[in-house]
């Protein structure tokens, strides 16, 4: 096991090196001179002499070679660089928008599992009723909406509503950082659970953010739970004499588990890295919509710093999923290959 | 097995997997706190810089309730420059003006004259033809961190706006030596002379220019601290220290921008220091315009900019700056350089599309009847301004299909259809299709042809233009903010993408340097008609106004000047 770990992490190193290095020569295939944009090319004719600065500060005229070996000589020592448009450090950048994807993945991925697993369960066993219909009614329904037009509902029913009718209002739309205006970064139990005001700010965003997963995993919870159901050492379970709550969670759960875990270690990187709209219509500062704008404003530091990171992020959970085989299902040994 | 059991189960199966998943995300959390502390490099300075000056700013702004939150000014991205030098937008000029004071002031109390008066500067007056200006400067006055504001300070600040070479930097052309500064051919400008014993900054033009006094109290013209020399480039990323109403709080972050107070303020042109003003103004970023009304309805922002499409719920539910007449034209231009567009032997296709455009459908389809249907291209408020310039900017059908069919009768073919070109996802794609249909009813071909944003005024100036959506907020109110810094040969491939004429050229530049205003107004007025009429190569479409919505029962007053800038000092709060 800590070979396959070290071995699985070792991995990590090509996995980011090669999707760091397609972001950046992809960068210059795009339409466009950088240098112009970063001017200001986007919104107007940008001046000249600021074009040539600029090509001289960012050493845009030098050939690609040189630029990306001095790239990944940066990278290496942790200096991300500034952005091309406004001069800020992707490293401070990064730190503040990492931390909000961070704590708004982690509770949209809770709510995924929590209610997910609870629902794909319930449906699985109670095949056929009235409820299991509904439910099927309901995932399809919110794995259909957009999920921009469930946060606009969501903003009006819980935030602007009651606001205007003077009712409590528990959820609020930020305006600020996560948390009051002037509540700073606020105060976390480890790290992502909110110790004061902030889980008004996260709450509408990580249903929000959860609602399309939540409603596949259920759906799928509810399939692979099925199979396994039907699975002859269920049978063999029965026949021995075990209760139904035995075979239901350490027979049928931990084998119909592999592919929902899967599914969420999958859904880990998309939900902290590419969660654009979710942010975008909660003014949400993190990472996607972050990259998400920078590849339109060109601004190929921050892509690459921040996307960086989500790679990084997401290889790890990804390695953590597989492990988490391993106890699920203990006919998996990891690393046995070595062995044989 | 009884129905209940199996819900119980159910239930109790649910309530072991939520211990089992939270123990998974116990290690999720874990592996991300690692991940956080991987990079303590770039943590720290966030953490630092954030946290510390937030709090210090809610024990500011708590203890007297006097914080403003905005929301409406920052929407879809936070500002790319917020250094005097280097912006060219109005929505960081918000932020700018509120940090900065320059020579001279608008005053535009009474909206339909603005006038300019002196604000840094204690008096200034031009010579006879309006080639030399004489500013003497206020003594005694300071930045927010005491360092003194003299002759000189305007002078070194001129030269960085010189090295920093931002987007208006063109204006330094219009002072002897400025261009060949800009190039990097001189140390100084040579048309600046700094006097600090009297306190005397005297400034020679290339030309002689009358409005020059307008022009010397934009951003670009304002005084910054040594310490903003040094910084170069860098000084918007970090603490910008400036001499206007308020002084920054912290760096600006992406997400906000915190503004306190500045108590050693000498005040207004008129001397009033607002004492009661603000304590601090937070602006927010937000992601997107509905999110931002969105929040305003919520209660958590106090301002918004307006969607159009809830112009009416703004009106019937909170304060809003839609009766301000922004000074600003909304338009297309026309590239002459375009064979199937330009030309003489085209005038009357030109003039065509134009009559044939119904602007007040427009107006009320796309804006809410929210902005001002235009006559011309400079608006009222503009000093020399006429109404009804333009012969071809009311709609007739009639007028465009007799125009179409003299073209047409004179040898006019089309050759496919015209493409009429914008930036796509700002907004502009129902005013393009409404042109289009327009168009087409009178039988002219015309297709929307949206370019990428990012791009979209590089491939302007690069020729690309054949009929194209532009927009301008006048930077001071002179008629020459619109004629020469839009029309002007000299703005050619700038911010005038393909409008030549010597004639109108030289009526420009002889109303620029006209000192006697009637005189100057004709000449101006003279040349707009060249531009809308004579040769039509511009389409006024229509003037802006206003677009905040404040929250009344948070907020009592909320100025927004007829050139859109909100006037910080001058916002109450209730009780």
């Amino acid at each position: 096991m800590p070979s396959y770990i070290i071995r699985r992490l070792l991995l990590v190193i090509p996995t980011v090196f090669f999707a760091i290095s397609f972001l950046f020569l992809l960068f210059f295939v795009l339409p466009g001179d950088p240098a112009n944009l970063i001017a200001g090319g986007g919104d107007r004719n940008p001046n000249p002499i600021r074009v040539q600065q600029v090509t001289e500060r960012y050493g845009l005229d030098d050939p690609l070679l040189t630029q990306f070996t001095n790239y990944w000589g940066r990278t290496l020592q942790w200096d991300l660089g500034e952005s091309f448009e406004n001069g800020r450090s992707v490293n401070e950048i990064l730190g503040a928008r990492a931390k909000n994807s961070l704590r708004l993945g982690i509770w949209a991925i809770i709510i995924e599992v929590v209610v997910g697993i609870s629902v794909g369960l319930y449906s699985a066993i109670r095949r056929y009723s009235i409820r299991d219909k509904l439910t099927t009614v309901f995932t399809s329904v919110a794995s259909a909406i957009p999920v921009f037009v469930l946060g606009f509902i969501l903003q009006y029913v819980f935030a602007v509503y009651p606001n205007k009718h003077d009712w409590p209002q528990w959820a609020r739309l930020r305006t600020s950082l996560i948390g009051p205006p002037g509540s700073g970064d606020g105060d976390w139990f480890f790290f992502f659970i909110p110790a004061g005001e902030q889980w008004r700010y996260l709450i509408l965003p990580a249903f929000t953010l959860a609602s399309v997963s939540t409603a596949l995993l259920a759906r799928m919870m509810r399939g692979s739970m099925l199979e396994v159901l039907q699975a002859d050492y269920m049978r063999t379970a029965r026949s021995k004499g075990l209760g139904e709550r035995d075979i239901v969670v350490r027979h049928g759960l931990r084998n119909a588990m592999l592919p929902v875990i899967t599914l969420i270690g999958l859904d880990f990187g998309a939900v902290v890295g590419a969660a654009v709209l979710t942010e975008t219509v909660f003014s949400w500062p993190g990472l996607g919509s972050a990259i998400a704008g920078a590849v339109q404003d060109r601004d190929l530091p921050i892509v690459l710093g921040l996307t960086l990171v989500v790679v990084i992020v997401y290889s790890l959970v990804n390695l953590l999923v597989d492990i988490s085989y391993a106890w699920f299902d203990p006919r998996v040994r990891l690393g046995d290959s070595d062995n044989r | 097995m009884s129905k209940k059991l199996a819900s119980l189960l159910a239930i109790l199966m649910a309530f072991s997997l939520i211990a089992a998943s939270c123990g998974d995300d116990d290690d999720a959390a874990d592996t991300d706190t690692d991940t956080d502390q991987t990079d303590d490099g770039s943590d720290d300075g966030t953490d630092d810089g954030t946290d510390d000056g937030t709090d210090d700013g809610t024990d500011v702004g708590g203890a007297t309730g006097g914080e403003f939150i905005d929301g409406g000014t920052f929407v879809g991205d936070p500002p790319e420059h917020i250094d005097p030098h280097l912006n060219s937008t109005l929505d960081a000029y918000q932020v700018i003006n509120a940090l900065y004071d320059g020579l001279t002031e608008i005053d535009a109390s009474d909206p339909a004259n603005p006038t300019i008066v002196p604000l840094v500067a204690e008096s200034y007056e031009p010579n006879d033809d309006a080639s030399v200006w004489t500013f003497e400067i206020r003594d005694g006055l300071t930045f927010s961190n005491g360092d003194p504001i003299t002759a000189s300070t305007f002078q070194k600040s001129w030269e960085r706006a010189a090295d920093l070479a931002g987007d208006y930097s063109y204006l330094l052309t219009f002072i002897d030596g400025g261009a060949e500064r800009l190039a990097g051919e001189a140390d100084t400008i040579s048309g600046v002379a700094a006097d600090d014993e009297t306190n005397t900054l005297t400034v020679t033009l290339d030309a002689p220019y009358s409005n020059f006094d307008a022009v010397a109290g934009f951003q670009l013209f304002f005084p910054m601290p040594d310490a903003a020399i040094d910084a170069g480039a860098e000084w918007e990323n970090g603490v910008m220290i400036g001499n206007g109403p308020y002084a920054m709080e912290t760096a600006r972050t992406d997400q906000e921008i915190i503004l306190v107070k500045n108590d050693s303020w000498a005040g207004d042109f008129n001397g009033e220091t607002w004492p009661d003003r603000l304590d601090r103004i937070l602006f927010v970023t937000q992601a997107d315009p509905d999110t931002a009304y969105n929040a305003l309805e919520a209660g958590e922002a106090m301002n918004a900019n307006i969607p159009p499409a809830r112009v009416a719920d703004a009106q019937e539910s909170y304060g809003t700056t839609l009766d301000v007449n922004i000074l600003g034209s909304y338009h297309f231009v026309i590239n002459g350089r375009d064979d199937r567009i330009g030309g003489d032997e085209n005038l009357k296709l030109r003039q065509a599309i134009s009559a044939a455009i119904n602007r007040p459908e427009i107006n009320t389809a796309v804006y809410n009847d929210s902005r001002t249907q235009s006559t011309g291209i400079t608006p009222p408020g503009i000093p020399g301004f006429a109404a009804d310039i333009c012969d071809y900017c009311a709609y007739d059908a009639d007028q465009a299909q007799t125009l179409f069919d003299e073209w047409v009768a004179e040898g006019g073919v089309q050759d496919g259809p015209i493409p009429i070109q914008f930036n796509a996802d700002a907004g502009h794609e129902p005013v393009v299709q409404i042109i289009v249909d327009n168009l087409t009813a009178i039988g002219i071909e015309a297709e929307a042809q949206p370019f990428p944003s990012e791009t979209y005024f590089s491939q302007l100036a690069d020729g690309e233009c054949v009929i194209c959506r532009a927009g301008w907020f006048a930077d001071y109110p002179t008629y020459d903010n619109f004629m020469f810094d839009l029309f002007h040969g000299s703005a050619l491939d700038g911010n005038n993408f393909g409008f030549q004429s010597e004639e109108f050229d030289a009526l420009v530049d002889e109303a620029k340097q006209t000192v006697d205003k009637d005189a100057q107004a004709a000449l101006f007025q003279e040349a707009e008609d060249i531009l809308l009429n004579q040769e039509t190569y511009a389409i006024p479409i229509n003037w802006y106004r206003g677009d905040y919505a404040y929250d009344q029962a948070k907020v009592t007053n909320f100025p927004q000047t007829n050139f859109g800038l909100i006037l910080w000092e001058q916002i109450t709060l209730a009780g």
